[in-house]
């Protein structure tokens, strides 16, 4: 059939196809189909940069222009994932500098970035758009230094939540006057003072700029005289929002820069609050879409006056501070509400705290039809409430629920909270990410193998009891595709039964469990498209028994083979001894070049 | 003198050298059962307000932590007890939050020359206060008092607002709790050294604290 189309047509065609799920399945029809989309694919998505060595993308995608990597596992942002894992970018920065001169997009998430790699890309992609680290760390403020005097096109920067070394606050000045193309800037996560001078001009002459995400250390006085520079802005993320005192010219001034703002529709930031100039707010919360207040130390009181006059909000993050009354509020105000995260002020207190509960998120359930995603940290949960939202909200897509205290029960009955996480899966039929906490049997990995049919990631910690549980969601959860579990009873039997299901998904963790070290062995010698890697920071897991439980566990399927760059912590299961001596050399030398 | 509120209950008279903030495993049993006892008596104040620093290690006799298995217990600066990883919640927020609440003011890097001073000084010092028989606690921010008085008139203020019940500042005490994890008196402290120390604020009643004149 495809003979009849020219090549040409199909490539027009495929053009207008975006979504890399849509193109992955034409690549499947037929190989002239195949052919004809990979040469015209500009857009790759790598969730796991370890499945695949930058080579073969290179050499399937040479039309490549923007790349996404994902380096770490997710429980890394918690600190399971002990420091030099991996998830080096130099390899890949290095592989494209020779074969894909034209890149103009990086986008990486919990990756080590180093200078050299910055540098690397500064001088080797004339054309660069589009740097975006989330979560990423290893570099500096000179590696910044690179970016902004090398990329002419630039117009995005964005270091969400990395973690910089913060040298000096002139990198910024390094941008020329010649540079205009500016749309998005996120700093919000340098520590240090910028060059606020540099920035105003650099504000001032990019006319295109959108976003604008600042980091604590730029003063809120300061804060009027940017925004003047750049009124257009969409997305804001203010400085601290204090001074010593309260200054009401401060206040008249912010007043004016943000009425100016008619474009604003998105505000972060808010290190550090002083009520007081929170009306400055009042004049644009009406066009207001999102607003995270995630890091706003302020009374229910204050929030909920804010939101009280934000009808239109689609996604909010907050702090417990805004308590079930807060909420509340919000389900009264806003309709449109989308995405809903509260996060625990102080998540280490051990007291119950009666201010926000299960009520809250149930009040927001009811108010908010269009409610779809929910992040919420309490000390309490009930399953009354759970299948009450499950109920009111089918629409649900995200839920995770963080119930501080591991194993706590429903604080009602004092019975596992399996019913109502039951509840959630059966009725949500779209839910795609699902987290759970709490006190949970078997039961519950029960009803998730049975219901949770279009789930792709899971998050389980403190649950189960015996490898029942894993073995139902490996053998039911048929769209799954990452799953992250802590602490929990889980052995070697569920995973060596559903061994063929862990090439079907990206990737599974397992840590403080009990998976044994010969599981582990097994499994890496049966399954030679799996990468089985054993973390375990007391030593080499040969010394001990190989009954014995491995520390922590990641298992990725991979068509690039054991990687080559890991620290003296990591084993990698299945290769035989002399293979591995190269690899261990190969690995020293990867780290070292990479420190 | 300062009163030091420790574990050392009016109940049990083991009070001598009793140090919480570093006892080891053994310890931590006797100080769960002089929990219990001290729950009968002060139960419903205890709820909001737990006077005691507990280390937070799982009870050995309580059955659901037969589940688990390793736990890795750390010791963070604070010296509390934290699961590695536990709440799930990026390392990144964490920080930020910490320094905002313990320190008042934003974590500068030290190779920042110049402008150390300016920044380092006076950010809102948010503490949460806890008043008895109030199961909700406030937040306040101690920038906005500069005396003990003002502090807590305000905040007696601010609880009969929202309890509506009259009363009169001179029936309460204030007590703060330091960086150390001591519940003191204020009054025995100067304001600029109490500033520098507070971590947590809570008002008793006259009644409750007689039961500690006799330390």
């Amino acid at each position: 059939m495809d003979h009849s189309f020219p090549q040409k047509v199909l490539e027009h065609l495929f053009s207008f196809i975006d979504s890399n799920k849509d193109r992955n399945a034409i690549s499947l029809v037929s190989k002239s189909w195949y052919e004809i989309e990979r040469r015209s694919r500009k857009k790759i998505f790598i969730g796991n940069c370890y499945a695949v060595s930058p080579t073969t993308v290179i050499k399937r995608f040479p039309e490549l222009r923007s790349i996404t990597l994902k380096g770490k596992p997710h429980f890394a942002d918690f600190n399971l994932v002990p420091d030099g894992w991996g998830g080096y970018v130099y390899t890949w920065i290095e592989a494209m500098a020779v074969s894909v001169p034209l890149l103009e997009e990086i986008r990486l998430k919990r990756m080590v970035v180093t200078d050299e790699s910055l540098e690397l890309i500064a001088k080797s992609f004339k054309n660069f758009k589009v740097l975006v680290f989330i979560s990423c760390d290893g570099f500096s403020t000179d590696g910044l230094e690179a970016i902004a005097s090398n990329c002419r096109n630039l117009k995005e920067l964005n270091l969400q939540e990395s973690e910089v070394e913060d040298l000096s606050g002139d990198w910024l000045c390094y941008f020329p006057d010649s540079y205009t193309s500016l749309v998005s800037l996120n700093i919000s996560c340098l520590n240090n003072e910028v060059n606020l001078s540099a920035l105003e001009a650099l504000l001032g002459r990019c006319p295109n700029l959108q976003t604008l995400c600042l980091n604590h250390a730029v003063p809120l006085d300061k804060l009027p005289s940017l925004l003047s520079q750049c009124p257009q802005l969409v997305e804001l993320g203010t400085g601290v929002y204090s001074t010593e005192e309260m200054h009401p010219d401060v206040l008249s001034s912010l007043i004016t820069a943000f009425s100016g703002c008619k474009q604003l529709k998105s505000l972060s930031g808010f290190w550090n609050v002083l009520p007081s100039y929170l009306p400055a707010l009042y004049p644009i919360c009406s066009r207001l879409t999102s607003l995270n207040l995630s890091y706003a130390i302020i009374q229910s009181s204050d929030i909920v006056k804010l939101i009280g006059q934000c009808p239109n909000l689609l996604r909010l993050w907050v702090l417990d501070y805004i308590e079930d009354v807060g909420l509340e509020a919000v389900a009264a105000s806003c309709k449109d509400l989308q995405e809903l995260r509260v996060f625990p002020s102080d998540p280490s207190c051990l007291e119950l705290n009666n201010a926000l509960t299960e009520r809250g998120l149930v009040s927001v359930s009811k108010g908010c039809p269009k409610l779809q995603s929910v992040l919420y940290f309490c000390r309490q949960m009930s399953n009354a409430a759970l299948s009450a939202i499950a109920q009111i909200r089918p629409n649900l897509t995200r839920f995770r629920l963080c119930i501080l205290e591991p194993h706590t029960p429903d604080y009602l009955t004092l019975q596992p909270l399996d019913s109502g996480f039951g509840a959630i899966v059966e009725h949500c039929k779209d839910l795609q990410r699902l987290s759970l906490s709490g006190l949970l049997t078997d039961r519950v990995f029960e009803y998730i193998g049975t219901h949770a049919k279009k789930l792709e990631m899971l998050s389980v910690a403190f649950a189960g009891d015996s490898d029942l549980g894993l073995h139902y969601v490996l053998s039911g959860c048929e769209n799954l595709r990452k799953l992250e579990i802590r602490d929990c009873p889980f052995g070697d039997e569920a995973l060596l039964a559903n061994a063929a299901k862990l090439e079907t998904m990206r990737s599974l963790w397992m840590s403080s469990c009990s998976v044994s070290y010969g599981a582990c062995k097994l499994l890496g010698q049966k399954m030679p498209k799996l990468n089985v890697e054993v973390i375990d920071e007391s030593g080499p897991p040969d010394s001990r028994p190989d009954s014995c439980p491995v520390e922590k566990l990641y298992i990725y399927r991979s068509i690039a083979g054991p990687r080559l760059d890991m620290p003296g912590f990591v084993w990698t299961m299945g290769d035989d001894s002399s293979r591995k001596l190269e690899l261990d050399v190969a690995g020293v030398e990867a780290q070292f070049r990479n420190l | 003198m300062e009163l030091q509120l420790g574990l050392a209950l009016p109940i049990h008279s083991s009070i001598d050298g009793f140090n919480h903030s570093g006892s080891g495993c053994s310890e931590n049993k006797k100080y769960v059962k002089n929990k219990r006892s001290y729950e009968e008596s002060f139960g419903h104040f205890l709820k909001p307000l737990p006077l005691l620093v507990w280390s937070g290690q799982p009870n050995e006799e309580d059955d659901r932590n037969k589940k688990m298995n390793t736990n890795i217990h750390t010791l963070n600066n604070e010296g509390e007890n934290h699961l590695v990883g536990w709440p799930p919640i990026k390392s990144w927020r964490k920080k930020e939050l910490h320094d905002q609440q313990h320190h008042g003011h934003i974590r500068i890097d030290h190779r920042m020359q110049g402008n150390e001073n300016q920044d380092r000084r006076l950010r809102p010092l948010y503490v949460k206060v806890n008043m008895e028989g109030v199961a909700i606690g406030r937040q306040v921010n101690l920038r906005l008092y500069n005396s003990y008085h003002t502090l807590k008139d305000s905040l007696i203020n601010m609880f009969v607002k929202y309890q509506n019940f009259e009363e009169d500042g001179a029936n309460y005490t204030l007590i703060f709790q330091n960086k150390q994890g001591d519940w003191l008196l204020t009054e025995h402290i100067p304001w600029q050294s109490f500033i520098g120390t507070v971590r947590r604020l809570a008002i008793l009643g006259n009644e409750k604290m007689k039961i500690f004149d006799k330390y």
